[in-house]
């Protein structure tokens, strides 16, 4: 999954000469929390509605008037991303820099704009929790040919895998949690248990033989 | 009043049984079968009205065009490309000649429940097939083609009507959820299994419904092992408040049988006892909240056995017939044969139905827990 799939496009901007009243005004008006500025094109800041409200607090040192404008208060260098980023690329940079949004740039262009919400909707996608589906937590050998071997068992069955996500554990081993189209889950569960894997969910799965 | 106003109607057309997925799978037209095997056999008064089978128009007002036609289509033998971006072709929703008709008068006769209601010949309707309520605008799924159950509520609202709509299937009524999600004539409530693992995965207490339908869909996700008495709490913590408030003019009732503990598809344990004084809670609701005005459709079920002596007990429960004790020998061995599976002497349960849970007051707990949950969640919303 790419940024440019789940990204907000043609996001509103600001000038560097916008007042903070005007940006605040314009954050609630329109629903949002960050606005890139952008000055002849090319994206020379950021402001989110905390740096808004941190600016004008009455507890800040040098409180600046609402009149101010957002070159003064303004983040910058931005940190952005490119549409054709991969998502856990995007989602990376967001978590070690801790910050809950990315401009997202095209040949120095503002096309885009990904936010922290952004990445959970694509997390929902990930998981195909939004088609009708059981879930399947499996932990297998981390070798060549063990998620064949189950992908063929699933398609035998004619079950439809919805979503697979598989992350390494410790110890030469695997997890995969697949959401599948099947109202018959615990016969699946079993089938899968008879077949060597170990089924963590659904739970107390035995095998039927 | 005409004796008949007083009586429950009970609709059936014997091309239901075109329905038929293939022997080995577990919505088996067999089920119905045998209930009208085992009513006969007990010389009880079957008399049904045999529903037209729904019409192109009808299924428009829910279904896409498109999907329509592809139903059709893949029905007559036609090979589809894409079958599964219809939800087709699987092994919950394969695809078998001539299972459109079938599908087809099962809608119809839902809908004629809705008719029968609205033209105020009646104040109970037994419909004795429907409650597809997985079927999605665009989508087969869990065994369902058409939502007869969303038609039928459609036809109520544009009559006018508030409609509540009741699914005790063990799993999500996702289907009928979603076509009413911000409608604020229809409120629907679905008690199933918590989707945890168990299909389709949703039915949450924070889906609520949105905009005009806010506080107006509830779900009631029961642990896993829940058993009757637990069970039946939880309807009269959530569901009978939401259904005096609400104040509906009717009350549409899935009543799939899977929540029985012998189910093989799901984990919930109640007793064909618990789904006696089920049958007859319910039944009082109406009275209480809707004049009585009741329709309900099948639906899930798939320890046959068990949905077929389920759904006896429904059909003598809306007859307020007592309940005969044994199952006719006759029918018995009949069936025995037939299904290959042995059948029990008693239409009841015998008790205790099966070993103790050991996680019994953890999960009372969390039942509990849930009705303050979900009765916190609608306060603000249910002045
Ligand atoms: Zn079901």
């Amino acid at each position: 999954m790419l940024i440019e799939e789940v990204m907000h496009p043609d996001p509103i901007t600001i000038s560097p000469e916008t007042t903070l009243c005007d940006a605040y005004a314009l954050m609630q008006e329109k629903g949002i929390r960050h606005l890139p500025v952008v000055e002849k094109d090319r994206l020379v800041g950021i402001v989110t509605d905390r740096d808004l409200r941190l600016a004008t607090s009455r507890l800040a040192k040098r409180p600046f008037e609402p009149d101010a404008e957002v070159k003064n208060i303004m983040s910058h260098p931005v940190q952005t991303a490119h549409p054709n980023d991969p998502i856990e690329i995007a989602t990376q940079t967001m978590r070690e820099l801790k910050i809950g949004c990315l401009p997202v740039e095209d040949e120095f262009r503002v096309v885009g704009i990904v936010t922290a919400a952004d990445m959970l909707d694509a997390m929902m996608r990930l998981t195909g929790v939004k088609r009708p589906s059981g879930r399947l937590d499996i932990r297998m050998s981390d070798k060549p040919g063990e998620l064949a071997r189950l992908a063929q068992l699933l398609s035998d069955r004619k079950v439809n895998i919805h979503s697979i996500l598989t992350y390494p554990e410790a110890e030469d081993q695997a997890r995969l949690v697949l959401r599948v189209n099947t109202m018959e889950i615990r016969t699946l569960a079993a089938a899968i248990c008879d077949a060597g894997f170990e089924v963590l969910w659904p739970p107390h799965i035995s095998c039927a033989e | 009043m005409a004796a008949s106003y007083l009586m429950c109607r009970v609709i059936y057309h014997p091309k239901y049984q075109a329905y038929d997925l293939g022997p080995e799978h577990p919505f088996s037209p067999l089920r119905v079968a045998m209930l009208l095997d085992l009513l006969h056999t007990y010389e009880v008064q079957v008399d049904f009205l045999e529903p037209l089978a729904a019409t192109q128009e009808m299924l428009l007002e829910i279904h896409d065009p498109q999907y329509i036609q592809i139903i059709q289509e893949a029905s007559a033998g036609k090979k589809i490309a894409h079958a599964e971006h219809y939800g087709l072709g699987t092994a919950d929703n394969p695809i078998k000649e001539g299972m459109a008709e079938g599908a087809l008068f099962q809608v119809g006769g839902t809908v004629l429940g809705a008719k029968l209601l609205m033209e105020d010949q009646t104040k109970k309707v037994l419909q004795l097939g429907g409650g597809f309520h997985h079927a999605h605008p665009g989508l087969a799924a869990g065994f369902c083609l058409y939502n007869d159950l969303a038609l039928a509520i459609k036809k109520f609202t544009k009559f006018g009507w508030h409609v509540a709509y009741l699914d005790i299937d063990v799993h999500h009524g996702d289907g009928v959820q979603e076509m009413f999600y911000s409608n604020d004539k229809v409120m629907t409530i679905s008690l199933h299994e918590s989707g945890e693992y168990l299909f389709p995965g949703t039915g949450w207490i924070h889906e609520l419904g949105r905009g005009m339908g806010r506080a107006l869909k509830l779900n009631i996700p029961l642990e896993p092992f829940t058993e009757g008495t637990s069970y039946l709490k939880v309807v009269e913590g959530v569901v009978e408040p939401a259904l005096s408030w609400f104040r509906p003019d009717v009350l549409v009732v899935q009543a799939g049988a899977d929540a029985h503990f012998s189910d093989p598809l799901a984990d919930l344990l109640l007793t064909t006892y618990d789904y006696e004084r089920l049958f007859h809670k319910i039944i009082e609701m109406a009275d209480q909240s809707c004049k009585g005005r009741i329709l309900f459709t099948l639906g899930g079920g798939y320890a046959m056995a068990a949905t077929v002596r389920i759904w006896a007990i429904l059909y003598y429960v809306l007859h307020g017939w007592e309940l005969p004790d044994r199952l006719p020998a006759e029918w018995r061995q009949r069936w025995q044969k037939k299904i290959g599976k042995p059948l029990p002497e008693y239409l009841h349960d015998r008790l205790p139905a099966y070993d103790p849970i050991p996680r019994k007051e953890e999960i009372e707990r969390a039942n509990r827990q849930l009705i303050q949950r979900i009765m916190d969640s609608v306060a603000a919303d249910w002045l």
